[in-house]
């Protein structure tokens, strides 16, 4: 689990050109939106093509999705659930 | 209407008042940021045009309060509108077996964009408008911005022209007008 939070963290950042930050400045547990990474509704958009490009996860449901994107840590939960590739 | 402040910002050159700023000259767009305003992340998720006219902006802008800027407006001219990022969103959707539309590129497929970046950024609440013309035309700038100054309370005016082709080509000339 700590290889995929590590990548998850890495694809976010590439994702979201997040530049000023590393992997470690990203706190798994911590609220994406909001507080925390404070990422934007387009982010969002972009975490949910970041799914279906690199996990082959497709999310349908907007609620189930607030609950999935609620940390790099759900995310990765999530993940290694239901990937497909 | 009188100008208060140019700004030009082109690859290798950066002149406020048509004096060059060594200091800036020869760094990419990134690197100005990073010297000039740096803590507003945003700049990063920007297209080549926002940050070409953001940055611009800020030097234009510098040393001015919230309360100077609240009624300004951002006036702008270009002409290669968001063509740049139209290409770049076209490479998302074109390969069929690779088909993954980019919402964050799509967001900045609007050349107006810049304007209102620079407006949400300085907490600029007047107008804002982008006309794509084919070529810097600046009678056409001053004909516009006395016309906003008759027709709406703004009293301060960013304009000029910003135009973004690659990160060896982008000029911006932005000039910092007030009513009286």
């Amino acid at each position: 689990m700590e290889e995929l939070i590590n990548q998850l963290k890495e694809q976010i950042i590439e994702a979201l050109n997040l530049e000023d930050m590393t992997p470690a400045d990203i706190d798994a547990d911590a609220p994406l939106f909001g507080e925390g990474l404070g990422l934007d509704s387009i982010d969002a958009l972009e975490l949910i093509v970041l799914m279906e490009r690199e996990y082959g996860i497709k999310l349908g449901n907007p609620a189930e999705g607030k609950k999935i994107f609620s940390s790099v840590a759900s995310i990765a939960d999530y993940v290694s659930k239901n990937r497909k590739k | 209407m009188r100008l208060l402040k140019q700004v030009e910002i082109q690859p290798g050159c950066v002149r406020t008042d048509g004096n060059r700023i060594d200091s800036l000259c020869g760094l990419s767009l990134s690197e100005i940021y990073r010297k000039v305003c740096n803590g507003y992340s945003k700049f990063f998720k920007m297209d080549g045009l926002c940050k070409t006219g953001f940055v611009a902006a800020e030097l234009l802008l510098e040393g001015l309060t919230p309360e100077q800027k609240a009624e300004g407006s951002v006036i702008l001219f270009g002409r290669a509108g968001s063509l740049a990022t139209d290409r770049n969103y076209e490479n998302t959707i074109r390969n069929p077996e690779n088909y993954y539309p980019s919402p964050a590129l799509f967001v900045y497929t609007l050349a107006n964009i810049v304007t209102g970046e620079i407006a949400i950024r300085h907490k600029m609440q007047g107008e804002s408008s982008m006309y794509v013309l084919p070529q810097y035309d600046r009678e056409a700038e001053t004909r516009t911005v006395q016309a906003a100054f008759d027709e709406s309370d703004t009293t301060l005016i960013v304009s000029g022209w910003v135009d973004y082709e690659n990160d060896d080509n982008y000029k911006a000339i932005l000039n910092l007008y007030t009513k009286d």
